[in-house]
């Protein structure tokens, strides 16, 4: 609830449509509320006194109430529509906003997944949830108090028969609502069961076939889907009572209203309109006080939205540019001084206390295991991450204290996972230098060795990749993720494991490249193949989260004992034959 | 039909009350509905689900004619009590009238209630043996199925079209049938009542429905238009966010939030209109209910002074023209729904009707053990009609060896292991085990005793150890154990926070590729087979790791035939017998000394490799 009050502040710029919505359905309420009376006008003064010029105005004045209604209403869901609107796409831009700026951490923290979920479906159902608040849920309750002050004061001698009814009803919804709530809790459940079983088995059926498991796969769904029919069934049949009680309700209103409306049509203290009248406005506070508890639960469910968006609002993001800030161009020298590194304070650091300068037009080659922190290291250059201790300076000024612009400028990082867009090849390469000219482009793709494949297609550079970039193998979006890192001729260049899936030869001729095209760049190579960096100016060898080795390939071939066993495991007849 | 509106579709996972509970008159629009291609053919086979229900559906239909005639008898008694006994003030009359009237009431409510009771029931035992069905055939079928449709497709008739089905059955029918007695018998009723004010109640429905086309009509184009706006936009997020690290990178945050921003904007123009246009539906309705109720009672009244009409008549007919003005505005939804939900179980019924994996001979044998002689004869491939991707395939593999398949990517060399368990059956020639054609096993018997680890392996929700235990259900927690000690999985499973009970989420996503790839082979190491499959089963694995799980791997193909996919030059030289694809044909064949004293291709990448180290 604390979130939703937060997120008002969104509504302020459309605080007129805001205010005038709930202030025109008022108007149609009122209208819809006056008919009763009116007829019940027409039927005991009009009928009764054979006064066809009354009947005649009150029949005018009902067609007015109409067309006021009609205006009210129309009125209502347009300002409704447009604060709603309008709220959410503000919500939506605001989001949108904050997420971009969120350093790797903050991401981690709620997952891209959740981030997406966030912008998409949140957003829409807070839309949803505030339409309805300004529409239904005005209308729901003010329906429901209307029609009970009016029968006090119009029908007063039939008053008692609300005192009656009212209760029931309204205990019962709630009743209901509550039961209702908890009950397709547990389909909902049961629904996530069977969809979990029917994706896993999709997308594993390959798993499936070759063991054998068909009997197995079918008697777990069996049960899940059984279980789904069952809380079905019991959530359908119980529920299924609200509907005929609460009519019941009412029609038992309508009967206590007929026999005693009888006695005092007898007695003379009341005319058979105002039984008319009756009626029609029980049926008004029953449809009143069903639909604000329908709009209640929709608004329930659109408040952990809220919370999400709330929740993601008020993150700070982690990397702030320092308020001095350095912009003079970077020529590449790097240093880290006893760095540390742990992506949250409870758990060991993944980089402990690392060491070492690299100058520029130097190659830094990265080896180790799995989990051994290499990517990691290289992430901390362009600040993806903060350091936890230590300092990482370039050009002897510490990072911090340069312009996030600046740094990230003198950076061209190639990441591990090849992520393209699904634009033309030649935007995917321009996203590294906006204004690079077709000539850069080609050479970069020829440096990546990425042309070859390029030039066979059909459109060439301008082929299209698709979303996820499905149409290429895991080889050709490392290329392309290369070239357009290239194509920045950055003072700093970091290739995290980019040629894992580039065959052996491809990759001896961009190792080439790099060396011919990037002679003054500082280049980071992180890899677990001993042929991607043993050609470095310096190798660090780490091993969980330590430098255990640093040196070149035959300084450590010498003296470092973590290296050679990599290398005895790898170079006799470690390399990979593919294509 | 084709232009008119549709119920907010349930996605499964929203709870169904959230469906038809809250509806300001006018309902919600989804853009036009779809029609089934077949519909009467569909029909007649939701009926033969349905059949097996017949008796609740009978009888629900016969709940619904009688709570539908009770609720129309109502009104027609709060007239006749007014007329005849209040306004002559005959007090016993009207509470005996008011008696008969409760009596009505309860009852009415009573079938109601048992007419929803009783057809839950009947839609969602249908619903369950629709879906139990469609998952059943999800396992008979083969996997060129699986390629040719995505999983998104597959998965959405499973949960979508099936729920669609449901929510037409399980309130659509009956709504349609109690919608189209009530029009009638309000029609009836009133026509008995007065005939004049009949009409005139009658003329309000053409411009309904006209309003309704109207609204419709602007609603369902501004619609689309809204879908395409959220569509790209969403879109645009779920790319840019997952790729958002490159967006850091390369400081391309401003850019990137302008082309967002105009999205945005796109979206709040045609979400707008689109969401005003639909809610006109609600006030318009109203707006024509109030009318109509209006003019029946400002004519009936007019009339009453003639004495053409009771007061009680007036009553009766304010309630009727609302029981029959309703339901109009209803009728066009549920047809909707109704005619969605066929076209959804169209779509399950497509795939039922896909051809199954061929069944057994009828004489098919299975064995105990098999020795492992495999011989392929002249096999041929093709996925489809069109083109071949393996030609004239022979070779012969004796019980025990290690065969190594090597080739460029495409070349073929998954499709051949693809076709030993048969995911795929040869479309020429034939493989041979122990000297038995391989279609003359049962096909369990077959796979039972070959064990694969694909280079995509996939995890289940759920344990570390029920994962392993996939390779032999009943295998004990010492035996699973030692096959992950034997696969080097218990190295990183020790570090997990809850060891073997660690929960893992479907694919096993929390775990990183290569430790995926371990409890793959920890899960074939239990299943213990007699031939082998491992098709790039440690290319995600880094080399440190490999060389301890080569161990194991060693001694798991010790004794077995073995066919390996691997890039590693190390697990291939010691293979037995090397095969060298290329385009689909066997290029070279030899061990590594006599290919590489060949001097053919594979000593050529070999060579290549060298010089380059």
């Amino acid at each position: 609830m604390r979130s939703a009050i937060k997120l008002t502040k969104y509504l302020k710029p459309y605080m007129f449509f805001t205010i005038i919505a709930p202030l025109m359905m008022v108007l149609e309420v009122a209208m819809d509320l006056l008919q009763p009376t009116i007829m019940q006008h027409i039927i005991d003064d009009g009928i009764a006194n054979n006064d066809t010029e009354y009947v005649a105005t009150m029949f005018g004045l009902m067609i007015l109430c109409a067309i006021i209604g009609l205006i009210g209403g129309v009125g209502c869901s347009i300002y409704a529509t447009k604060s709603a609107v309008n709220f959410a796409t503000d919500i939506r831009k605001d989001l949108y906003e904050t997420i971009t700026y969120f350093s790797s951490r903050n991401k981690d923290h709620f997952t891209l997944g959740k981030l997406i979920t966030n912008i998409t479906s949140d957003v829409e159902s807070l839309q949803r949830a505030l339409t309805m608040l300004l529409k239904i849920f005005v209308r729901g309750p003010l329906t429901f108090i209307g029609a009970v002050i009016i029968v006090f004061f119009t029908a007063r001698e039939l008053f008692p028969v609300l005192l009656f009814v009212v209760p029931i009803l309204a205990f019962s919804i709630y009743f209901f609502t509550k039961i209702s709530g908890k009950l397709f809790l547990k389909v909902q459940e049961a629904i996530d069961q069977v969809n979990t079983k029917v994706q896993e088995n999709l997308a594993g059926i390959r798993v499936v076939k070759a063991y054998n498991r068909k009997q197995h796969q079918i008697a777990q769904f069996t049960s899940v889907n059984g279980s789904l029919m069952q809380r079905n069934i019991k959530a359908g049949q119980i529920i299924g009572i609200l509907g005929p009680l609460t009519m019941f309700v009412v029609n038992i209103g309508i009967i206590i209203a007929l026999w005693q409306g009888a006695i005092k049509v007898d007695n003379g203290t009341i005319q058979v309109g105002v039984i008319v009248a009756f009626i029609n406005y029980l049926m008004m506070i029953m449809g009143g006080l069903m639909s604000s508890s329908a709009v209640l639960m929709n608004i329930a469910r659109a408040i952990p939205s809220a919370n999400r968006i709330v929740e993601v609002l008020e993150e700070t993001p982690e990397i702030k540019s320092a308020r001095s800030v350095e912009t003079t161009p970077l020529k590449g020298e790097v240093e880290f001084v006893g760095v540390s590194f742990a992506y949250n304070e409870e758990n060991e650091p993944v980089l402990k206390n690392i060491s070492f300068k690299a100058l520029p037009g130097e190659t830094i080659g990265i080896i180790g295991a799995t989990g051994s922190g290499k990517s990691t290291l290289v992430k901390l250059i362009p600040r993806l991450f903060e350091v936890s201790k230590g300092e990482i300076r370039i050009d002897g000024m510490s990072i911090k204290k340069i312009d996030i612009q600046t740094l990230r400028g003198a950076i061209a990082f190639a990441p591990q996972r090849a992520t393209l867009f699904s634009k033309t090849i030649e935007e995917n390469v321009k996203y590294g230098k906006d204004d690079a000219n077709i000539d850069e482009i080609i050479e970069s793709l020829q440096s990546s060795q990425a042309y070859e494949f390029v030039e066979k297609l059909e459109a060439k550079e301008k082929h299209i990749i698709t979303q996820g970039a499905t149409n290429l193998s895991g080889g050709q979006k490392q290329r392309l993720a290369m070239a357009r890192a290239f194509v920045r001729k950055p003072a700093i260049l970091i290739l995290d494991d980019t040629t894992s899936a580039v065959d052996s030869i491809s990759e001896s001729k961009i190792q080439k490249a790099i060396i011919d095209n990037f002679k003054e760049s500082t280049k980071f190579i992180v890899s677990s193949k001993i042929s991607s960096i043993r050609h470095a100016d310096q190798i660090l060898v780490l091993e969980d989260g330590y430098i255990v080795g640093h040196g070149s390939h035959d300084d450590l071939m010498e003296n470092n004992k973590a290296y050679q066993e990599i290398v005895e495991t790898q170079l006799v007849k470690g390399g990979t034959l593919d294509d | 039909m084709t232009n008119s509106v549709q119920p907010p579709t349930t996605q499964n996972g929203r709870p169904p009350e959230a469906r038809n509970v809250l509806r300001h008159p006018g309902g919600r629009f989804n853009g036009p509905a779809e029609k089934a291609k077949d519909q009467k053919g569909t029909i007649k086979r939701i009926w033969t689900y349905l059949k097996n229900e017949r008796l609740g559906l009978i009888s629900a239909v016969i709940y619904v004619v009688f709570s539908t005639i009770l609720s129309l008898l109502g009104p027609l008694l709060i007239g006749v009590i007014i007329d005849k006994y209040i306004l002559v003030n005959d007090i016993d009359g009207t509470i005996r009238m008011v008696l008969l009237l409760a009596a009505i009431y309860v009852a009415g409510a009573i079938l109601t209630w048992m007419q929803t009771f009783v057809m839950i029931r009947v839609s969602q035992k249908t619903i369950w043996k629709l879906r139990q069905h469609l998952f059943e055939k999800f396992q008979l079928l083969p996997l060129s199925i699986f390629d040719k449709r995505q999983q998104g497709d597959l998965m959405s008739r499973m949960t979508n079209d099936i729920e669609n089905l449901n929510a037409a059955l399980s309130q659509s029918v009956v709504q349609i049938i109690s919608t189209i007695l009530t029009v009638i018998g309000s029609a009836i009723a009133m026509f008995y009542l007065n005939w004049i004010l009949a009409i005139v109640t009658m003329l309000i429905i053409p411009c309904i429905l006209w309003s309704a086309k109207q609204i419709i009509k602007r609603s369902s184009k501004n619609y689309k238009a809204k879908q395409r706006d959220l569509g790209s936009l969403n879109g645009f997020v779920a790319e840019t966010i997952s790729n958002s690290d490159i967006t850091t990178l390369f400081g391309k945050e401003r850019q990137t939030i302008e082309q967002f921003n105009i999205a945005n904007e796109n979206l709040r123009k045609s979400a707008m209109r689109a969401e005003i246009v639909t809610g006109l539906m609600g006030p318009v309705n109203n707006f024509i209910n109030t009318l109509g109720i209006g003019i029946v009672v400002g004519v009936g009244a007019l009339m009453s002074i003639n004495n053409l009409v009771t007061i009680g008549v007036i009553a009766s007919f304010i309630t009727y023209s609302r029981q029959f003005l309703r339901p109009i505005n209803q009728l066009s939804n549920l047809f909707n729904t109704f005619q969605s939900a066929i076209a959804g179980a169209e779509r399950v019924f497509e795939i039922i009707d896909e051809e199954e994996e061929p069944k057994d001979l009828e004489n098919a044998t299975s064995k105990q053990k098999f020795n492992g002689n495999v011989e392929f004869r002249k096999v041929a491939f093709q996925y489809n009609k069109e083109k071949y991707v393996l030609h004239n395939i022979s070779f012969k593999a004796k019980a025990g060896e290690t065969i190594a398949l090597v080739g460029p990517t495409g070349s073929g060399k998954t499709t051949i292991i693809q076709l030993l368990n048969r995911f795929y059956d040869v479309s020429n020639g034939e493989i041979l085990i122990d000297g038995i054609n391989i279609k003359n096993y049962r096909l369990e018997n077959l796979r039972d005793h070959i064990g694969v680890v694909l280079q995509d392996t996939y995890l289940f929700s759920g344990t570390v150890r029920d994962n392993i235990r996939y390779g032999k259900l009943d295998a004990t927690d010492e035996e699973v154990e030692q096959a992950a000690k034997i696969a080097y999985a218990h190295n990183f499973i020790k570090y997990l926070p809850k060891r073997y009970e660690t929960m893992l989420v479907s694919g096993g996503m929390n775990l990183s590729q290569g430790q995926r790839q371990l409890i793959a082979i920890a899960r074939a190491i239990l299943e213990d087979p007699d031939i082998l499959i491992l098709d790039e089963a440690t290319s995600s694995v880094d080399t440190m790791t490999e060389v301890h799980i080569q161990k194991g791997l060693n001694n798991l193909m010790n004794g077995r035939t073995s066919f390996v996919i691997a890039h590693r030059l190390k697990t291939i030289e010691n293979a037995d017998k090397i095969l060298v694809i290329k385009d689909g044909s066997i290029l070279e064949e030899g061990n590594h000394e006599s290919l590489m004293n060949k001097q053919g291709f594979y000593a050529n990448l070999q060579n290549q490799l060298h010089i380059q180290e």
